[in-house]
């Protein structure tokens, strides 16, 4: 008991282990796949935004280079013309300013302002200044001559919402342009500080003038795994474990049946042997007294004078010996004389019978590869037979069947059974092999008792056949040779006035191929 | 069924546990005219039995108390010198070893043809007398020999390894005439009238005798 409990405690946790194996990786895969469309999402999203502040380099680049070259003279025109316009093309940008040579920048923003083209004019390119990230604004400015420019960027703006990958509202993901301890948030994704998986993607955006750092998060949480996926993958194991316990069980029990069977026919040849030794002793103890009695009477006879006194009184002892090997004898069929059949018949439907024995036969024909052919007349009476003699009489014909025919090759092995009307109005049941036959010196002794043409064969198994059959009312024999192997023929009554009992059209095993 | 045996001829003892048998057995047996005592209780047969009769013994190898191969081995561990036949029901050839192993005369399956019995059972009482007959004569000469004195058993075993009356006076120290009559007190203590008999019964025992 125990024992079992421990193998099945060992089998639970192998199964548990194979269960958790698989669903962890399945949650693994999809925290990967996860991964990389994060990774894949953060480069795009790196790329939209660089290219659009790359925009704004470009934008002051041309407008340094629309700048007249004699100061003055064309510096309104541009101022008139060109800056208003701007923010309609361009509508990240909410504002230009313009210092030309001599002016100065407006009071309000003109300490940062003058910082920052002081130190563009140093770099030879774009500076930002006057960032307030919180609200997405900035001031771009470049130092050129005759005039410094100015752009007021709203980073809001900025997010090319037409091609972003993600939904701004519902993805998961947090992407915010950080700079100097500043942050802009451009979509808010999901909370973070939540447990799970943390993703990470931290880049300076690809505009020497303008450093932001992209920093794009998010955070897996178990919810997102694929638990219908894993759970799955749980109940399949389960299924196929216990399948695969049922199976290994039904084995064990086959195999256990099996064997038992085995022994059965072990004790069966045991029992016999006593019963053999034990008949032997009996007899053996008159028939001794028996032979030296009467040998005893012949040498009395044969001296002169004969012992005729002597001699009597021997053969008397003789008589009484022989009448007691007799008792032995009748004892011993009495002991093993079977009850009387004839009672016991019932009507039945012959090819149900034969159907019964040949499942129980079927591995025995799948081993030897042997071909079957089972014919049954239409319309077959009902037959009169006691159920399980018929069964041992046909199993037992079958059987001798297969055992003639592994003398031939594999391809030649065929067994047909044939159920039919007899002319006297009795079925018969034909048992045919394609076996080398028998021959004809063994022809007239098969129903003897202990007669064998096998090897360690009892020859008691036709003999038995044939006290079945008789004590039901059938009849067996062997049919005259015909073409190549035996044929055996049990002839059954038929159940007056019975129809055919249930399932008439019984179902027959299909022929087992080879 | 002793008519035909005189009390003087051999007697055979017949252990088996069925009368019809034993009586049968008894008949035929006593039929060339040796006598038959039959047991039914193979320990009474162990406890009573006339060892110094010269004879057989007839043992069944199944019967109830003891089984007769044990009990075969029983007897001559005893020192019994009977031969014994043994007889069975169904001997298988374990069970014919066994018995032969452990000393058996015979082995014999029932029913037993009456001249198969009667030829083992006489081969039987023949060896039997004569292994008694033997070793009375052992016993005789043993007897003899214990007369000689001390000097005539030096004389003797010169005698046996060949030595003439004058080789022996040399050896023993004595004139050739008193060697010839320690020579003539020893045949006739012995009563062997040759020197051929005188060394073929005593040789042995000068062996025996030697330091």
């Amino acid at each position: 008991m125990t024992k079992a409990w421990r193998h099945r405690l060992a089998g639970l946790l192998l199964w548990a282990l194979v269960a958790a194996a698989g669903a962890g990786w399945l949650a693994h895969a999809r925290v990967e796949q996860l991964r990389a469309a994060f990774d894949t999402d953060a480069r795009i999203v790196h790329r939209l935004l660089s290219q659009r502040v790359v925009q704004h380099d470009a934008v002051m680049a041309t407008l340094a280079l629309l700048q007249p070259p004699v100061p003055g003279a064309v510096a309104d025109t541009v101022a008139a013309s060109t800056l208003p316009r701007l923010p309609s093309v361009y509508p990240q940008i909410l504002a230009v300013l313009q210092r030309p040579a001599g002016a100065a920048w407006p009071a309000a923003q003109k300490a940062a302002l003058d910082a920052a083209e002081a130190s563009s004019r140093r770099s030879g390119r774009a500076e930002m200044a006057l960032a307030d990230l919180a609200a997405g604004r900035y001031h771009l400015v470049l130092a050129g001559t005759p005039a410094s420019y100015a752009l007021q960027i709203d980073l809001a703006a900025t997010v090319p919402l037409e091609e972003w990958p993600m939904n701004p509202v519902t993805s998961p993901v947090r992407v915010a342009l950080e700079r100097a301890g500043q942050s802009f948030v451009v979509q808010p994704g999901r909370r973070l500080d939540r447990m799970g998986w943390h993703f990470s993607v931290h880049k300076l955006l690809a505009s020497p003038s303008q450093p932001l750092d992209v920093v794009a998060e998010r955070t897996v949480t178990p919810a997102e795994l694929p638990w219908w996926a894993m759970l799955g993958w749980c109940a399949l194991t389960a299924t196929l474990w216990a399948g695969a316990l049922a199976w290994w069980r039904q084995r064990v029990a086959r195999q256990r049946a099996e064997e038992l069977l085995r022994l059965g026919q072990v004790a069966r040849l045991n029992t016999l042997g006593e019963l053999a030794a034990g008949m032997a002793h009996e007899l053996n103890q008159p028939l001794t007294a028996l032979l030296a009695s009467t040998q005893a009477a012949k040498r009395l006879l044969g001296e002169s004078p004969p012992d005729l006194d002597t001699a009597f009184e021997a053969m008397a002892r003789a008589v009484e010996q022989a009448r007691r090997a007799s008792a032995v004898v009748g004892r011993l069929r009495r002991l093993v004389e079977r009850p009387d059949l004839a009672g016991q018949v019932q009507p039945l439907a012959l090819p149900v019978a034969v159907g019964d024995v040949l499942r129980l036969v079927e591995p025995e024909l799948q081993q030897r590869g042997v071909v079957l052919e089972v014919q049954a007349e239409h319309e077959l009476p009902a037959v009169l037979a006691e159920p399980v003699a018929l069964q041992q009489i046909v199993h037992n014909l079958v059987m001798n069947a297969l055992q003639a025919m592994e003398q031939v090759a594999q391809a030649e092995r065929r067994l047909e059974l044939h159920m039919g009307n007899q002319d006297s109005g009795q079925v018969a049941l034909t048992v045919r092999d394609h076996g080398p036959g028998i021959p004809a010196e063994a022809r007239d002794r098969l129903f003897e008792p202990f007669y064998t043409t096998r090897e360690g064969g009892l020859g008691l198994g036709l003999t038995l056949c044939e006290s079945l059959a008789q004590a039901m009312g059938a009849q067996l024999w062997l049919a005259p040779a015909a073409g190549r192997g035996a044929a055996f023929v049990l002839v059954l009554p038929v159940a007056a006035h019975a129809p055919a009992p249930a399932h008439p059209a019984a179902p027959l095993p299909t022929p087992v191929l080879p | 069924m002793t008519d035909h045996a005189t009390p003087l001829s051999p007697l055979i003892h017949l252990v088996d546990d069925d009368a019809a048998v034993r009586e049968g057995l008894s008949l035929l047996i006593g039929t060339v005219g040796l006598r038959v005592q039959a047991w039914a209780d193979p320990l009474a047969f162990a406890a009573g039995f006339d060892r110094a009769s010269i004879g057989a013994i007839v043992l069944d190898v199944r019967m109830p108390g003891t089984s007769g191969l044990a009990l075969l081995e029983q007897l001559l561990a005893q020192g019994v010198d009977q031969p014994v036949v043994m007889l069975t029901g169904h001997g298988t050839v374990d069970m014919c070893r066994r018995a032969f192993k452990a000393g058996a005369a015979e082995f014999l399956e029932k029913p037993v043809d009456d001249e198969v019995l009667l030829e083992a059972l006489q081969n039987a009482v023949r060896q039997h007398v004569r292994s008694r007959e033997r070793h009375q004569a052992d016993q005789q000469a043993r007897e003899r020999h214990a007369q000689l004195s001390a000097r005539e058993r030096e004389v003797l075993g010169l005698i046996v390894e060949g030595l003439t009356n004058k080789e022996i006076g040399r050896a023993l120290e004595l004139s050739p005439r008193t060697v010839e009559t320690h020579r003539a007190n020893l045949f006739a203590k012995l009563g062997t009238e040759s020197l051929a008999q005188l060394i073929r019964r005593y040789a042995a025992l000068v062996d025996n005798d030697a330091p």
